[in-house]
């Protein structure tokens, strides 16, 4: 039994798809950024793994900054996208993306 | 450098295999619960405790400062972000838990972990700037020297992003037909 490259491809769709499913399936504007973070978590890993077990491994700090820079990119998406969220609940009393609907 | 090199091995260590399969089954789960419950704020710990174990993660495959960097810094900034939404909207009423309960014990353990692992990632850590003398560190240098265009490109978003949210807060809101508003009341519904 092993832990490769494989592995942790197959778990970074999986984080994908289910962020994937936040954003989709889910109305509230936060459970949605949350889906999105997931997104970019899964993105950095695919990073971070293809630098440890990848081809690309004898740079294997590269694929961390790589990381660095997703995740403070995801960070301040966050912080823009909370704002939106707050503002979406001081006009509607909800979290709802389609609250002014109907 | 050559593009095309030996293919580094695979974990094979027992301990570290069990941990990463560990590891990976408490992240799936926990992001799962994350997008699926519906009281927001328990979807929020589920969220945190996510962006822990990626920390965890990146403790068995990659550089300390990231394990460092995950956890100090984007599990943090994005708890405290949605925390405080949560201060700023629906309002946190305060805590029916009794001391001493299972949920208060549950808690101070896992609390008791979270700062015994977090002594551990700053000791541990090779930070990329000291007060004094050079440090000689790949990572660090790596962001430093190899990219300084994204460098100043991420310095840009953050700061567009500062900004933004800045504004964004601050814009004054219409009077919605269903009874919004601008306004600072909290109510008690999470």
């Amino acid at each position: 039994m092993s832990a490769g490259l494989s592995l942790l491809l197959v778990a970074s769709a999986a984080l994908f798809a289910v962020g994937v499913l936040g954003v989709v399936t889910r109305r509230s504007t936060v459970v949605m950024l949350l889906g999105t973070q997931f997104m970019f978590i899964a993105g950095a890993l695919l990073f971070v793994a293809f630098a440890r077990f990848g081809l690309g491994a004898e740079r294997a700090t590269a694929g961390a900054s790589m990381a660095l820079f997703a995740g403070t990119v995801a960070a301040a998406e966050l912080a823009v996208g909370l704002a939106m969220s707050a503002l979406i609940y001081r006009e509607h009393r909800s979290f709802a993306l389609d609250a002014d609907r109907g | 450098m050559p593009l095309i090199g030996a293919v580094p091995q695979p974990i094979t260590s027992a301990p570290l295999v069990f941990f990463v399969y560990l590891v990976l089954i408490l992240l799936i789960g926990s992001a799962l619960a994350s997008v699926l419950l519906r009281n927001t704020l328990y979807g929020i710990g589920a969220f945190a405790a996510s962006m822990v174990l990626v920390a965890l993660l990146y403790l068995a495959i990659a550089p300390f400062l990231l394990v460092a960097v995950q956890l100090l810094v984007f599990t943090t900034v994005s708890a405290a972000l949605l925390i405080g939404l949560l201060r700023a909207t629906t309002g946190l009423t305060a805590s029916n838990v009794g001391r001493l309960s299972p949920e208060w014990v549950i808690g101070a353990a896992v609390s008791a972990v979270m700062f015994a692992l977090l002594a551990v990632v700053l000791g541990a850590t090779a930070w990329p700037v000291r007060p004094c003398c050079a440090l000689p560190l790949s990572l660090g240098s790596t962001l430093i020297n190899d990219y300084p265009v994204a460098f100043a490109v991420l310095a840009l978003i953050l700061g567009s992003a500062a900004i933004g949210t800045g504004l964004l807060l601050a814009a004054p809101t219409l009077r919605s037909p269903r009874g919004g508003g601008s306004t600072t009341a909290r109510g008690a519904r999470r």
